[in-house]
């Protein structure tokens, strides 16, 4: 049980250690002499390239391996060995240049998608002949803005001079509001007993 | 551990109400002071109304107090112009097209609802006023104050005022979703010991006539809403002719102090135009069929609050 524990312990500290958030001397050590955090420490780096799609064309599973192989060649053997090109140190520096490459290409990608995606936003938008961005909604006045209600309608207006008296009559109710709005004052006196004549033409001023 | 959390959400209702019923009074107490502000002080105001997608306003506003008596000045800056004096309760109108008159009120009807202005307290069968918080506005700092209609059927405001002078800085009017639907903006305020020039030259003896209304009550009609929202009331009834067209409509005026909404019964003309709702500024049009009459309602109320005037109105025979 407690080894099962202590493996977990370990597993997290391994996924936290190549995740940047965890880092000592201790577990890099571990890391480099237990064969079993070892190959875990392998399998997590190439799930992880799998998943961010970073596989490099050629697949050298055992890179660590073989570098470690080679090195220890190395002070035996003054060239190195060149019978397999993948087993060469230099291999260690491709792949992250390939990893890079494959980077660089996608922001390239995403700048030209951006920037092509601006060109169409930017496009002048075409003037269809006859719509000169007044026939709105229903037309009736400049500034009117349709209220969500839902049972309003576009009533389709017959003809020019229809759409006309339509204006007239809806200005006409406007203007009256606003002059009732001020004239109230007024009407409130006439109700509470103050009463004289009124000069119609005052009250209904001519427009 | 129950009883704790019991005990302690208990504190914490208790606490928030009581901090509800300070904020009502709180707000309140600002408003008077308002009130107060507003028809003791001397003030030179920049101000514009906004309507979002709509057109923008500047107006001037002056208000001093001469010798005991009051005098204010609106001016629209924009266009024709349009001018509004009052002298104590002589209010006088210049505008374009129409003949200068004068009418008896205490209140110039302008940006802003004059009851609100002079008689908030007149508003609190529609309306509850909550103490939002502190903010700066025309570069001054202010308290928010949110008017909050009772019953939901009608929009909400935002009013700013200035924490020195009480006086209002900023109105908007929202819709139930926080839609900016007007806004009233000071631009600059000037508080002065003495009444601005231009308001001691006004020419008291030469204002126009007075205007005096006849008794409509002769001709009315029977007309009456079966609902109308909290607070709102009937102010005047009558049977006129609409400018413009000439059309004889009958006619209700309703207010709740803070708006006016107009209801107009007409016979149902040769053109038929079904249900018509649209906003033109703040103001909404309304205007239903119902039988063989068409009702048109006008004013700054959500249209569905309008058509349910539209729909509640009846015939009473007294």
């Amino acid at each position: 049980m407690e080894r099962v524990n202590m493996s977990q312990q370990k597993h997290e500290q391994l996924s936290a250690f190549m995740d940047g958030e965890h880092a000592d001397q201790d577990l890099i050590k571990q890391i480099s002499q237990d064969g079993a955090l070892h190959g875990n420490w392998q399998r997590y780096h190439l799930v992880r390239a799998t998943l961010r799609n970073e596989l490099p064309p050629q697949i050298q599973l055992d890179i660590a391996t073989s570098v470690a192989a080679a090195l220890e060649h190395e002070p035996v053997i003054l060239a190195p060995n060149k019978s397999r090109w993948q087993q060469l140190p230099l291999v260690g520096n491709v792949i992250p240049m390939v990893k890079n490459v494959g980077q660089l290409a996608i922001a390239a990608s995403v700048a030209v998608a951006v920037v092509f995606a601006v060109q169409q936003y930017n496009q002048p938008v075409e003037i269809q002949p006859g719509n000169d961005g007044l026939g709105f909604g229903m037309g009736v006045q400049g500034g009117m803005s349709p209220v969500s209600l839902e049972q309003t309608q576009t009533v389709p207006v017959a003809n020019q001079y229809e759409l006309l008296e339509q204006r007239r009559r809806i200005n006409a109710l406007l203007i009256d509001h606003h002059q009732q709005m001020r004239l109230k004052q007024l009407q409130m006196q006439s109700q509470q007993g103050e009463v004289v004549e009124l000069e119609p033409e005052q009250e209904t001023p001519q427009q | 551990m129950k009883w704790l959390i019991g005990a302690l959400s208990f504190f914490y209702i208790s606490a928030a109400s009581a901090a509800d019923v300070d904020s009502e009074t709180d707000a309140r107490q600002w408003l008077g002071n308002m009130a107060q502000a507003m028809q003791s002080l001397n003030y030179d105001m920049s101000l514009v109304i906004l309507q979002p997608g709509g057109t923008v306003e500047p107006y001037r506003w002056r208000h001093g107090v001469i010798d005991g008596k009051t005098v204010e000045h609106l001016s629209m800056l924009n266009g024709p112009g349009r001018d509004v004096v009052r002298v104590d309760n002589v209010v006088s109108y210049f505008e374009p097209n129409v003949p200068a008159f004068s009418i008896h009120s205490t209140s110039i009807n302008g940006p802003i609802s004059g009851t609100l202005l002079r008689n908030p307290s007149a508003l609190t069968a529609s309306y509850d006023f909550v103490l939002v918080g502190r903010s700066r506005v025309a570069g001054r700092a202010t308290q928010q104050i949110r008017i909050i209609s009772r019953d939901k059927s009608r929009y909400g405001y935002s009013l700013w005022l200035d924490q020195e002078t009480s006086l209002p800085l900023k109105l908007d009017m929202l819709d139930s979703q926080g839609k900016v639907l007007e806004q009233v903006q000071i631009t600059s305020v000037a508080v002065t010991v003495n009444a601005e020039e231009s308001l001691q030259n006004v020419d008291v003896a030469n204002l126009p006539e007075v205007l005096i209304a006849n008794p409509a009550a002769a001709n009315a009609h029977r007309w009456y809403a079966g609902w109308l929202p909290d607070g709102m009331e009937e102010i005047m009834r009558d049977r006129h002719r609409l400018p413009v067209t000439g059309a004889p409509v009958d006619y209700l005026l309703l207010s709740d102090g803070l708006i006016d909404v107009s209801v107009y019964v007409q016979p149902v003309g040769d053109a038929t135009t079904g249900e018509q709702a649209f906003r033109v500024g703040s103001d909404t049009y309304f205007s239903t069929q119902i039988g063989q009459l068409t009702v048109t309602i006008v004013g700054k109320l959500p249209p569905q609050t309008a058509n349910r005037i539209a729909q509640s109105l009846v015939v009473k025979v007294p």
